[in-house]
């Protein structure tokens, strides 16, 4: 398991006042909220490589994770918790990031096994995002090759407890740093890069800008980018043929 | 005056709160099958809490806000109606026809929120939830019609009243019992969980018309989903059960009711579509058809 502080998160605190002052009751409430999302965290789990084979034990009657309030869910929409399960392609990471993207927020990143640490055994590969946390804000990195059941749980109930208290907030890193995030996805992808969410509108929206939000990649996404269009619905294929 | 706007205040709440332990029990339920643990006394809370809780929402515009509190807002409506103990609300100045007309408007407001999310598994999951209302409403219409003949009103109230006047001997499970099996049936098929969730269908469709839904609007579902369990079980333990004489007795036999279906839910996997018609058009249809027999000679 790696050291939170040895992640790059540089998330200000934005809304915790310090104790002491401020509104009792929406005090409590926060404490609320935060505690209702300590403990009931829904699971996306993108699995890419071999890692994937310890959760289902951690999910089933061995292990039991929604014993803690943890369960699977199936879409990006519903979760919380992004557990990406192995070394990552150059091209899964663009689903990655999509998936990522369309979570809301808070959410959680968390990287199972060596290879989301540091490339792992994929180290000299060409074709592999060696550092998940340069694409992605990371909150908790389970290190292993691969992780058993008991260290993803154990990884999981550190999440819960970084949750409770707060400090889990590298999803705010994402806004705030999108620049940075920006420049690698844009290195390994091509500066033609764009996803269909609108990450610095969602960060004006919701009040979450940094300084570093935009910056000189931001600028290349701009030039680049080209507006979303609703698909065409085309029927009548026979139509055409006709004419 | 005063006092029925006070419960039809008061009936929603007691439904939600009834709800959430029932959505506790499926899910221990579905734990002790897998013998796993399960989770913990107040976790549907949690969840609701924490999806309403979200920092970030994802509107796919105006429909899509309307179809979840037309979701919502349908069961509302039907707990006014749904007489639990001391309490009556608006129950004894609407029917079940008025009751099985307004469990409908939830499937309908989900369709129309659906619709906007433009997600082709959710509108396949609409398309299936439809399908499976349509399926599980013929038996549901005919119960109704059934009973209603044999109490000789179409009232909740009158219903309660002529059963619990008369004892266990008069409820509606002891006089027809052919139309309390279809109506279990029906209601097992209503609940929508296994071998019945084909609009789920989390492996196939990714949770159907949900798939779009995250932070309120699914908190929403949620809340539609204690609602949902507690109308269910309530409009049945009403007909069939002789109503709660007291809040204990209500109560045991609202989770009896509901238990049935959940252990039987798990150890069966998913029906499709058609077959989902194909069952409950023959067998719930065939045995109701056979009770309303029954009940006129």
């Amino acid at each position: 398991m790696s050291e939170l502080n040895t992640i790059p998160v540089v998330a200000e605190e934005t809304e915790r006042p310090s104790g002491g002052s401020g509104n009792l009751l929406a005090r409590v409430f926060d404490e609320l909220t935060a505690f209702a999302r300590s403990r009931s965290m829904f699971m996306l789990h993108y699995c890419t490589g071999c890692g994937a084979i310890e959760l289902p034990p951690a999910m089933t009657s061995r292990f039991d994770m929604e014993r803690l309030g943890i369960q699977p869910m199936v879409t990006p929409r519903q979760a919380d918790i992004l557990l990406v399960t192995g070394y990552v392609s150059t091209k899964t990471m663009k689903r990655i990031i999509l998936t990522y993207e369309q979570m809301n927020s808070p959410k959680y990143v968390i990287g199972i096994c060596s290879c989301t640490v540091n490339g792992g055994m994929y180290w000299q590969s060409y074709a592999t995002a060696k550092k998940l946390n340069d694409y992605l804000p990371v909150d908790m990195y389970i290190a292993g090759c691969m992780p058993r059941p008991e260290a993803v749980i154990h990884g999981l109930r550190e999440l819960m407890a970084n949750v409770k208290s707060g400090k889990a907030n590298s999803w705010k890193d994402y806004y705030q740093r999108y620049d940075h995030y920006l420049a690698n996805q844009q290195r390994a992808f091509g500066e033609n890069w764009q996803t269909p969410t609108d990450v610095i509108a969602e960060a004006r929206h919701y009040g979450l800008f940094g300084p570093e939000t935009l910056g000189e990649h931001t600028a290349l996404l701009e030039k680049h980018q080209v507006p979303l269009q609703p698909l065409e619905m085309r029927l009548g294929l026979n139509e055409e043929k006709a004419r | 005056m005063m006092e029925i706007l006070l419960e039809i205040t008061v009936m929603p709440l007691i439904a939600f709160v009834i709800g959430l332990f029932m959505v506790l029990m499926m899910r221990r339920i579905a734990a002790k099958i897998q013998r796993r643990v399960g989770p913990p006394l107040l976790q549907p809370l949690y969840d609701i809490i924490k999806l309403y809780g979200k920092q970030t929402q994802n509107s796919h515009g105006l429909l899509h806000d309307i179809g979840i509190v037309m979701a919502v807002g349908g069961y509302i409506a039907a707990e006014t109606m749904v007489p639990v103990p001391g309490m009556n609300g608006i129950a004894d100045k609407s029917g079940l026809l008025a009751l099985a007309y307004v469990t409908m408007i939830p499937s309908l407001g989900l369709a129309l929120g659906v619709g906007q999310c433009a997600n082709p598994n959710g509108s396949i999951g609409i398309a299936r939830a439809l399908t499976a209302m349509l399926a599980y409403d013929v038996p549901f219409v005919l119960i109704i019609f059934g009973v209603a003949y044999a109490y000789g009103s179409n009232n909740l109230v009158d219903m309660i009243a002529a059963q619990q006047a008369g004892g266990i001997a008069t409820w509606g499970a002891v006089k027809m019992p052919l139309l309390a099996i279809a109506g279990l049936f029906s209601l097992y098929a209503m609940l929508g969980k296994q071998p019945f969730e084909i609009y789920v269908a989390p492996a196939e469709i990714a949770t159907g018309p949900m798939v779009e839904m995250g932070g309120k609007y699914l908190g929403g579902l949620f809340v539609m989903q204690c609602f949902q369990l507690f109308t269910a079980t309530a409009i049945y333990v009403s007909i069939f059960l002789g109503g709660g004489e007291n809040w204990l007795t209500f109560i045991v036999k609202l989770f009896a009711v509901v238990a049935i279906p959940m252990s039987l839910a798990f150890v069966f996997p998913r029906y499709r579509t058609e077959d989902v018609l194909a069952v409950v058009w023959r067998w719930p249809v065939l045995i109701s058809l056979a009770g309303i027999w029954l009940v006129m000679h």
